[in-house]
């Protein structure tokens, strides 16, 4: 297990220190700054037009938002492997390289890639929760930052969970594989809409498949007092690791049934 | 070089293109389950801001709800044709240097790429496009896209639409003239799909923006991608102002073309034909 753990950050500190070999490369992290900042502007135009929805503010929008953004980059950094599997490895058939390596797969497969402007993101995340958290008037005290960790953990395991699953589907499939957008860049989209309005197939979905609402919505409703029950708050961790579980169960099947692709 | 072999060139370029397009379809019908998730997702949210927001009832916001509602499901049929990144054969030209062989074959590399990238583009998406506004117009009542405000708004839709292809396309080519600049990498032309993207109305109806803005939007290029036509279509804008409307997608593609081709040409006379 530690020595895995070398091996993962090993790998990173490699796939970093070849990235800063190029001499643009904070160009790219004030390309993916722009697409972060520039992803909420429809829903601040929206209030600003439309006024709040009776107790929502867009500070409390930005928080829900903000924590399911961070969580989704925290994943996106760290596996990111795992996102680029399906099209660069398997159909180019490099993964069999890996199978024949004494090593954890999932390590191999999660550290073959890291980009230093992935980190951009649940930066600038971490800092509107920050925002909307003074905004709302909410001090952070030991529990409430022990929760906003857990959400922030939890929701980086569910979209860790969402990438294996996405590899571990791609074994079958090969291509076609569009619609998993929706369970990534498309799935933090719900959180702009305030929960309580949101319609039951929707809130249902995001909470049972996918459970969306366990890193982003609950948690902070439980930090800022929110009417609904404090234990909600602290399940991010394990429905993103009933996810993740979830997810490696697929990938586990996918490989013990993979035949080569490629040359 | 003649105008009849040019024009023979670009109808086969194009006709390969579209067949090509169609061996796609699993990734079609993966693509439309994303635009229709997309699009309930909006109507959702434009529902709960129409219903519930303070100033949503009183209705100074340009768009009724239905028209809101009609809109988002049309802005995802036309988006689509929009350029999110370069043509991947045109950009794999440009990387590995097979530009050198494009130059050498008698059709100038402007037209060529032109043909074959809108090509591309319509062949994947008309399939697509057509599928989301189908399921658009099967929703159940409270969600679904509504009939066009008069049948001569849908005319000028129509035609707004086919001038939105014209356009998207010319604007891809600049963005591709442009990177022809191997040096700058991908960050501008990236920059420059993403403020589109953002100015097209897809994000969010251009009428619900702040209304000190309206007149800038209305001017700037990057509506007629999709805001122009599905405002006729729902009446916001009137069939009477349809013609300076279309008159300005069609000035703008002007300008798109007319760049692209003097950024090309500049570029094509030093050009670094990359590896080997």
């Amino acid at each position: 297990m530690i020595a895995e753990g070398k091996i993962y950050f090993k790998y990173l500190r490699m796939h970093l220190l070849s990235g800063m070999e190029y001499k643009g490369w904070w160009l790219m992290l004030i390309q993916v700054l722009v697409v972060v900042i520039s992803d909420p502007i429809a829903t601040v135009l929206l209030f600003s037009r439309f006024g709040n929805i009776g107790e929502w503010t867009v500070a409390h929008i930005i928080l829900v938002y903000a924590l399911a953004v961070a969580s989704f980059g925290l994943a996106e950094s760290l596996c990111r492997g795992f996102d680029y599997f399906p099209w660069q490895m398997l159909r180019s058939g490099d993964f069999d390289r890996l199978l024949l390596r004494p090593r954890s797969l999932f390590v191999q497969v999660a550290a073959s890639r890291f980009h230093l402007h992935r980190l951009v993101r649940p930066v600038t995340g971490i800092c509107a929760v920050g925002w909307a958290l003074s905004e709302l008037g909410v001090s952070l005290t030991p529990g409430k930052l022990l929760i906003l960790v857990l959400a922030l953990a939890g929701g980086c395991i569910m979209y860790c969970g969402v990438f294996v699953l996405t590899s571990g589907l791609a074994f079958f499939t090969i291509k076609g594989l569009d619609w998993i957008y929706l369970l990534t860049n498309a799935s933090y989209q719900i959180t702009r809409c305030p929960e309580p309005y949101m319609p039951r197939a929707l809130k249902s979905m995001f909470s049972f498949v996918l459970p969306m609402l366990f890193i982003s919505f609950y948690p902070a409703a439980a930090v800022c007092g929110w009417n609904y029950p404090q234990w909600l708050g602290y399940l991010a961790l394990p429905a993103g690791a009933a996810f993740l579980c979830f997810s490696l169960l697929v990938w586990c099947f996918g490989v013990r049934h993979y035949k080569s692709t490629g040359s | 070089m003649n105008f009849r072999s040019t024009c023979k060139a670009c109808i086969s370029l194009f006709r390969i293109r579209m067949a090509e397009g169609l061996q796609y379809r699993v990734s079609a019908i993966s693509g439309v389950f994303v635009s229709v998730f997309w699009g309930l997702l909006e109507c959702v949210l434009f529902t709960v801001f129409y219903t519930y927001s303070d100033n949503g009832a009183w209705n100074n916001n340009g768009l009724a709800l239905p028209q809101t509602i009609s809109y988002v499901w049309l802005a995802q049929g036309l988006f689509v044709l929009q350029t999110m990144s370069i043509d991947s054969e045109i950009m794999g030209k440009i990387n590995n240097g097979d530009v050198g062989v494009e130059l050498c074959r008698p059709l100038n590399l402007y037209t060529h790429w032109f043909v074959k990238s809108s090509a591309g583009k319509l062949g994947t998406a008309w399939l697509r496009s057509l599928a989301t506004i189908l399921a658009g117009l099967l929703m159940p009542a409270g969600y679904a896209l509504g009939a066009p405000a008069s049948a001569l708004g849908f005319a000028c839709f129509l035609l707004s639409a086919g001038m939105a292809f014209v356009l998207c396309s010319s604007f891809a080519m600049f963005v591709t003239a442009i990177r022809l600049n191997i040096t700058w990498g991908d960050g501008p032309t990236y920059m420059l799909l993403l403020f589109s993207g953002i100015l097209s109305g897809t994000y969010l109806p251009l009428r619900l923006w702040p209304d000190f803005m309206q007149t800038f939007l209305y001017l700037q290029p990057f509506g007629g991608f999709a805001d122009i036509p599905v405002q006729l279509y729902i009446g916001s804008l009137t069939p009477s102002a349809a013609l300076p409307a279309i008159g300005l997608q069609f000035f703008w593609s002007i300008v798109f073309i007319a760049a692209g081709r003097t950024i090309m040409n500049h570029k094509l006379k030093n050009i670094i034909v990359q590896g080997g």
